[in-house]
């Protein structure tokens, strides 16, 4: 089922050699632009100094994690207060951070460090309706898209990059491959089709 | 009525149908009543049938609902305990795991928890990741038709063979919290899902496999006891039908295939629902029993009804027939009895009685016209005869005599006739009142036998001197008319015949003692005598007297008649001026029969007439070829009683005189005395008809009868004859002498011409002519002379009294003789 499609645009922009910007549009099968999307741009060889991000809540309200979506970079410390009466048991089976806080109510002693990237899901086993994503990045380029489908990455160098998508609506397993993209130091634009069937 | 064949059974049943109303009635009745039990016995059968055929399919359709919905029910109650699996967390951690021998055990674990047979978990492709209890190739197909179905609902809980068994799996996703993978359980098909069914209905299941298209089914379960179970077996190829019947050792049934799953490779299972007929029918059978049971008693009922209706309309119909059957026997004074009733019966039983009342009336009176007179009050013929018989047949036993006499009053038919019936009938009464009063002993009966015929019985009389005493009795009984009985200011002059016979001298059986009597009474009624005791002669004489009638009948139109005509001669000239016409008869046995022989009986018959009619005819053609030949004559031809009781005599007369072309004048109609006084009022007007048409009358005989002169004065005749019995002793018989000259000189004194009869010698001749008598007749002259030979003897005459002159005729008659 690998049929994505990207396109690749260059725009003109001849004077800028040193950073870029990335327009980059997420739709679904239908053809529809996917709103939230967590676009990646990954650089082909090597890593980008990337920096642990202050701490980052995600709180539990109304039996619902808040936000459910929740992008951070690797190393970065997440906690999870519990803004409702009752009591909640988070849990986590991804291979990335699998853990588990035990019934509790308010705010957990010590937050979660998420120390690798990947996608973990995350469950409260007291309410199973509840689910809440933790996307963790090793980029620094790296956005949402929005309403529209759309996100804009700026300050890319020049260089080679593999541009990913997720989208919780996308089955496990189902992702697709990353793209190789080439910037050079001209504003570009791309297209990634996500296999999502949103409800 | 066994050992009738079985025809004669039949025709036996049928007579006795045709005769009893009452069994015809029952059967009718019952008949009908089994007709229309029959009828709806049939259509509640039929009814009941299709009943039990629809609540059976019913039943079955019922079935396979309740069985789809325990399958559900199962299935909601197994995906609730895969679901609680699925959502368990140390399962869930322990699938976090990843270590395939850990997930099977808690597979293995929670499955048993939960009864299920095969449990599995697969991964968001529905690829087998860990299984407990089977072997990952016999699950591939149930994996392949998950994958084919993947995510339809709709298959959740559904059938499906592993290992030859039957599972029915459900599959539930399991989610940390995002769909990770799916927990496929299995639960078993078997015995007890059966036993459950067959606790929530009357239905019995199988559970039926077959493993492919070409494999033979298999009952795998079954709620059938193991005979059925085994038997159902061998008829396992009807398994994917979805309605049959079938024939199992503890009855028939009804089946349903329900096919629960069936994948393309042919495997297949199906749940056979079975009804059984018998039981569904079992409450039917009950109704029916009932119903039967109700139709036998009606019929019992509706029996005895109508046979109590049958006999309630019959009984009184059967009293009527005998009733009736007594009327017809002559009973007439039993009451019927049943009027009581006011219905159609009783109407007939009124009928009935008011029939059996006027019935005995009419009887009675039947009886009284059959055995009595009704103007007398005597016995009638019929009574009168059976009381001869009864007194013969006492005569007979007893060694008596019976003696009937039987007597005819003499003229009865002119009294009826100038006086009227109803003074014949005054004395036909006074008559039968004379003989009753002379009658007679104790036992012996007077009877009307008919007409102006009566009869006596003189019934045990001493054999003794049985003919004297009918004698003495029949003489008192003639004497007792010799008294004139008066009648309403009437004087009759009465006189009988009277006959009589004796039993055992005359006769041996009453209707040949009755004939004789009646032969003796006809016999002294010719003779005009008293009494007449029978006699075989005289009956040799009366059976004579019947052939002579036919006889005179064959003379009459067989010429064997013939005319003689006897002269009168003027007395004073001794010429020819007339002739008696005179009858006799050449009988071609008897010769010559003079008048005596048949001329009575001719009168006493009637057949006279006949005679006259012949007499008056020849004497006219005589005269008138007499008169041709010059002999001019009055004929002078003899009328009897009955001839002038003929009121069409004149009519008679004048047509044959105009036929031979005669003048009544050439006649002179002689009537006896007796004849006028039989019916004076009657003869008078005869005569004065006759007068008028021109003939010459003369009374004939005069001088026998009782007739007055001065009743003669008033008779139209023209002469007088005196009887030859004055003429013949008037020589020697002086008181004769002075009759006969008193007779002319009074006749004379009335303008009347006299005739003499019986003129035999010369010496009466010579008186007479000194008398002055007109005319003379006799041997003297003449005997009579056949009508032909009469030209002859008259021309002779005349020759002999021309040439004699006015010489005595005692000369001519000397030379006559």
């Amino acid at each position: 089922m690998p049929s994505r499609l990207v396109a690749f645009t260059l725009l003109s922009s001849a004077l800028c050699a040193q950073a870029a910007s990335l327009a980059v549009t997420v739709i679904d099968d239908a053809g529809k632009p996917l709103p939230g999307a967590v676009v990646m741009l990954e650089p082909a060889s090597g890593k980008l100094p990337t920096k642990p991000m202050a701490q980052v809540d995600i709180g539990q309200s109304k039996r619902q994690f808040t936000p459910q979506i929740t992008v951070v970079t690797v190393g970065t410390p997440v906690n999870f207060p519990n803004f409702d009466t009752v009591r909640h048991h988070v849990y986590s089976f991804s291979p990335i951070k699998p853990f588990e806080l035990k019934l509790y109510a308010g705010v957990p002693n010590a937050p979660i460090v998420f120390d690798k990237p990947g996608t973990a899901v995350l469950g409260c086993n007291i309410h199973d309706r509840m689910a809440a994503w933790v996307v963790v990045v090793d980029t620094p380029h790296h956005a949402r898209t929005a309403a529209d489908g759309q996100v804009r990455l700026d300050n890319v160098p020049a260089g080679s990059y593999r541009l990913r998508a997720w989208h919780q609506a996308v089955p496990a397993g189902k992702e697709p491959a990353a793209e190789a993209l080439t910037m050079a130091g001209t504003d570009m634009s791309a297209q990634i089709k996500l296999p999502a069937s949103l409800p | 009525m066994s050992w009738l064949p079985r025809h004669g059974r039949v025709e036996a049943l049928r007579t006795w149908l045709a005769k009893s109303l009452s069994a015809r009635i029952v059967l009718l009745f019952l008949g009908l009543l089994l007709a229309v039990q029959a009828a709806s016995f049939v259509a509640i059968r039929a009814t009941i049938d299709r009943n039990a055929r629809t609540a059976i399919g019913a039943d079955l359709e019922v079935g396979e609902r309740v069985l789809r919905h325990v399958l559900e029910q199962n299935a909601r109650q197994l995906t609730e305990g895969a679901t609680l699996l699925a959502a368990d967390y140390g399962f869930r951690s322990a699938v976090a795991s990843r270590d395939a021998a850990t997930i099977s055990s808690v597979l293995a674990n929670h499955g048993e928890r939960i009864g299920a047979g095969v449990a599995a978990l697969l991964d968001t492709d529905f690829r087998l990741l860990a299984s407990a209890r089977t072997d990952a190739a016999s699950l591939q197909p149930v994996l392949a038709h998950l994958s084919r179905h993947v995510g339809n609902a709709r298959h959740a809980g559904e059938v499906m063979m592993v290992d030859d068994k039957a599972f029915q799996f459900v599959l539930v996703p399991m989610r940390a919290p995002v769909l990770t993978g799916w927990v496929l359980m299995g639960f078993p098909v078997d015995q007890p899902l059966l036993d459950q069914m067959r606790s929530l209905s009357p239905l019995h299941v199988s559970l039926e496999t077959r493993r492919n298209a070409q494999s033979p089914w298999k009952t795998t379960a079954s709620t059938l006891p193991s005979e059925a179970r085994k038997a159902l077996e061998h008829q396992n190829t009807i398994a994917g039908n979805s309605s049959l019947a079938l024939a199992l050792p503890d009855g028939e049934y009804s089946a349903r295939g329900v096919s629960l799953t069936a994948e393309p490779d042919g495997s297949a299972v199906s749940a056979l629902l079975m009804r059984s007929v018998d039981e569904a029918v079992a409450p039917y059978r009950q109704l029916q029993l009932g119903l039967a049971a109700l139709t036998l008693l009606s019929v019992l009922v509706f029996g005895l009804g109508s046979v109590l209706t049958a006999r309630h309309v019959t009984t009184p119909l059967r009293k009527l027939a005998a009733a009736a059957e007594r009327l017809g026997a002559g009973d007439y004074t039993t009451p019927l009895g049943g009027q009581r009733r006011t219905d159609e019966i009783g109407e007939l039983a009124h009928s009935f009685e008011h029939m059996r009342v006027s019935v005995a009336g009419q009887q009675e009176e039947i009886l009284k016209l059959a055995y009595w007179d009704s103007l007398t009050g005597l016995p009638n013929r019929v009574q009168f005869r059976n009381a001869v018989l009864e007194a013969i047949a006492i005569g007979k036993a007893d060694r008596r005599s019976v003696a009937v006499i039987m007597l005819d009053l003499d003229r009865f038919k002119h009294v009826n006739d100038v006086l009227g019936y109803r003074f014949g009938d005054l004395m036909l009464k006074g008559v039968g009142e004379r003989l009753s009063q002379q009658a007679v002993r104790n036992g012996d009966l007077v009877a009307r036998l008919g007409g102006d015929e009566f009869a006596v019985l003189l019934a045990d009389i001493d054999p003794a001197s049985d003919l004297s005493h009918a004698r003495s009795v029949a003489q008192r009984l003639h004497q007792a008319f010799s008294d004139v009985m008066v009648l309403e200011d009437h004087t009759v002059d009465m006189s009988a015949s009277f006959g009589m016979a004796v039993f055992p001298h005359h006769a041996s059986n009453v209707d040949t003692l009755l004939n004789h009597a009646e032969v003796a009474m006809y016999s002294a009624k010719r003779r005009g005598e008293g009494p007449v005791l029978y006699d075989p002669s005289i009956d040799a004489a009366s059976s004579q007297t019947l052939s002579l009638l036919s006889e005179l009948r064959h003379a009459l139109d067989h010429h064997e008649l013939r005319l003689y005509l006897q002269p009168k001669l003027a007395l004073d000239s001794a010429r020819l001026v007339g002739a008696e016409a005179l009858l006799r008869w050449q009988h071609p046995v008897r010769g010559l029969l003079p008048p005596m022989e048949f001329i009575p009986f001719a009168e006493q018959t009637g057949f006279i007439r006949m005679l006259t009619m012949w007499v008056f005819e020849e004497a006219a053609r005589m005269w008138r070829v007499l008169n041709e030949g010059g002999v001019r004559i009055v004929v002078s031809v003899n009328l009897s009683t009955r001839d002038l009781l003929d009121v069409e005599l004149p009519q008679k007369f004048e047509a044959l005189l105009i036929k031979h072309i005669v003048p009544a004048e050439a006649f002179c109609l002689e009537i006896t005395e007796s004849a006028i006084m039989d019916d004076p009022q009657r003869a008078l007007a005869t005569l004065e008809r006759l007068s008028g048409l021109g003939f010459r009358l003369s009374i004939d005989d005069f001088g026998t009868g009782y007739s007055s002169l001065a009743y003669l004065k008033r008779l139209p005749v023209d002469e007088l004859k005196i009887d030859k019995s004055f003429v013949l002793n008037m020589a020697k018989d002086t008181d004769d002498a002075r009759i006969v000259r008193s007779t002319i000189d009074l006749a004379h004194g009335l303008g009347l011409t006299v005739v003499a009869e019986g003129v035999e010698n010369a010496q009466a001749w010579e008186l007479l002519r000194d008398l002055s008598c007109d005319e003379a007749q006799g041997f003297h002259m003449s005997r009579p002379i056949p009508a032909p030979e009469f030209a002859n003897w008259a021309s002779g005459w005349a020759a002999r009294h021309s040439a004699l002159g006015a010489k005595g005729i005692a000369d001519v008659n000397v030379t006559l003789h």
